[in-house]
């Protein structure tokens, strides 16, 4: 099937199997290897990506469902080499440990700042609530997107 | 092997037309938050698939005089947002706020909620409540009217007919004489699959302190969502007070014993109910009552 998309900023035309999912495509027929394949249930959050402004669970999305939308992956956070302000929240936070979750995380907590700029902390915990942290970094993630807010 | 069909209808009639080649085979896909996932476990590699994503008319909230109608293709995030919903049945805006988390709250719709029809679905409880109607279409572009009952049939079952869609749910406007509450119980807060769930809208009296009529209905518990008559008969008639709650607790823990009493879950439904009963009566009638008349 042809699937006509953006992603990261580029207008892609791919041709995609029906069984495609959204997760399939973006990591192996674009190389995006930010988009994780944890739980494929849509319960650990590794696997999201924003699209049309909200994030959600690409294992839980047909790539043909992605048909005239824009995707946004971790790889379309950096601009002209610099990284996202999240991005480098994040790093000075110390909120990466293993770093399994971190894309989910970053693109669930990028979806949230798009829509609400400044929000509390109990907004900020509802955004992540989809993401799983085995090393339980919470507290630091959090933190990271505080920092963001505050400047 | 035969490999799988995507279908992907932009309109309502677009959708008629595919709806009239469906067959046993047919799965009819719109979040996809149960059914790829469901797909992918049961390993279903053939067949074909009717993705209704592409179906804008059916991702509106409307408002007419007396009912809201809600397009089978809106999500629990946008029933979690609309100021109508929360204004005249605030129950369904609190379930659908509940479900899952942000990511599968951005995609499930309430149509699939409805479909998919597992026991524990969040959104059926409070429809049960209300006179809540299914509007489907069929691939003879026939469109029905239904009550929730009559669509779930629970355990992961419909009654839809494989030739037929849901494309709204209608809910009536309730005024302020109605108040409404959902509450839910899981292992945790978010992404959780609830072990318990339920709805409660009450009909006051002109005074608002005296409950008229009651309608309740637990999730959960069985198949599908059933209406507790139990329940109801407890709460008609009554004043609101502390001893309401405690009537509340006692009949749905009477509830929970008539309908899984056996199960291994038993002992710890019958107690947990209670933390239930305990948000969703907050939520109807204000933390007020329970805390002036402590012992």
């Amino acid at each position: 099937m042809k699937l006509e998309f953006t992603v990261n900023g580029q207008d892609y035309t791919l041709d995609v199997n029906p069984d495609d999912r959204l997760l399939d495509v973006l990591r192996d027929k674009l190389g995006l290897t930010s988009v994780k394949e944890g739980c494929s249930e849509g319960e650990c959050g590794a696997c999201t990506v924003i699209m049309d402004g909200a994030a959600v669970t690409s294992c839980t999305v047909l790539a043909i469902q992605a048909r005239g939308k824009e995707i946004i992956t971790v790889e379309g956070l950096e601009k002209n080499g610099e990284l996202d302000e999240l991005q480098k929240s994040f790093i000075k936070n110390g909120a990466v440990q293993c770093g399994f979750c971190t894309p989910g995380m970053l693109m669930s907590s990028k979806a949230l700042l798009m829509k609400n700029p400044n929000p509390t902390e109990e907004e900020i915990k509802r955004a992540i609530e989809g993401n799983l942290c085995r090393c339980t970094g919470y507290v630091k993630i959090i933190k990271a997107v505080k920092d963001v807010i505050e400047g | 092997m035969e490999s799988l069909v995507v279908e992907t209808p932009e309109s309502l009639d677009e959708l008629v037309e595919c709806l009239k080649r469906a067959d046993k085979n047919t799965y009819l896909l719109a979040g996809g938050t149960d059914l790829i996932i469901r797909m992918r476990r049961s390993k279903i590699y053939s067949g074909k698939v009717i993705d209704l994503s592409g179906i804008n008319e059916l991702k509106k909230i409307k408002e007419e005089s007396k009912y809201l109608r809600i397009g089978a293709l809106v999500t629990h995030s946008m029933i979690s947002e609309n100021d109508k919903i929360k204004e005249f049945f605030p129950a369904l805006m609190e379930a659908s706020s509940q479900v899952g988390s942000t990511q599968i709250r951005n995609r499930g719709t309430i149509a699939g909620n409805i479909a998919n029809s597992s026991p524990c679905a969040d959104t059926v409880p409070p429809l049960m409540t209300s006179s809540a109607k299914v509007r489907t279409i069929n691939g003879k572009g026939e469109i029905k009217e239904r009550d929730i009952d009559e669509v779930v049939k629970g355990s992961g079952f419909n009654y839809l007919q494989k030739d037929e869609a849901i494309i709204e749910i209608i809910i009536p406007k309730l005024g302020n004489e109605y108040l409404s509450a959902f509450g839910k119980l899981g292992s945790r807060t978010a992404v959780t699959i609830a072990k318990i769930n339920g709805a409660i809208l009450v009909k006051m009296d002109s005074t608002g302190k005296k409950i008229k009529k009651a309608y309740v209905s637990l999730g959960a518990l069985g198949p599908k969502a059933f209406r507790s008559k139990i329940v109801e008969d407890r709460l008609i008639g009554k004043e609101i007070s502390r001893q309401l709650f405690h009537d509340l607790c006692n009949s749905l823990i009477e509830q929970v014993d008539l309908a899984i009493k056996g199960r291994s879950s038993h002992p710890y439904k019958r107690e947990a109910i209670k933390g239930m009963a305990q948000d969703i009566f907050i939520r109807l009638f204000g933390s007020g009552v329970l805390e002036n008349e402590k012992k």
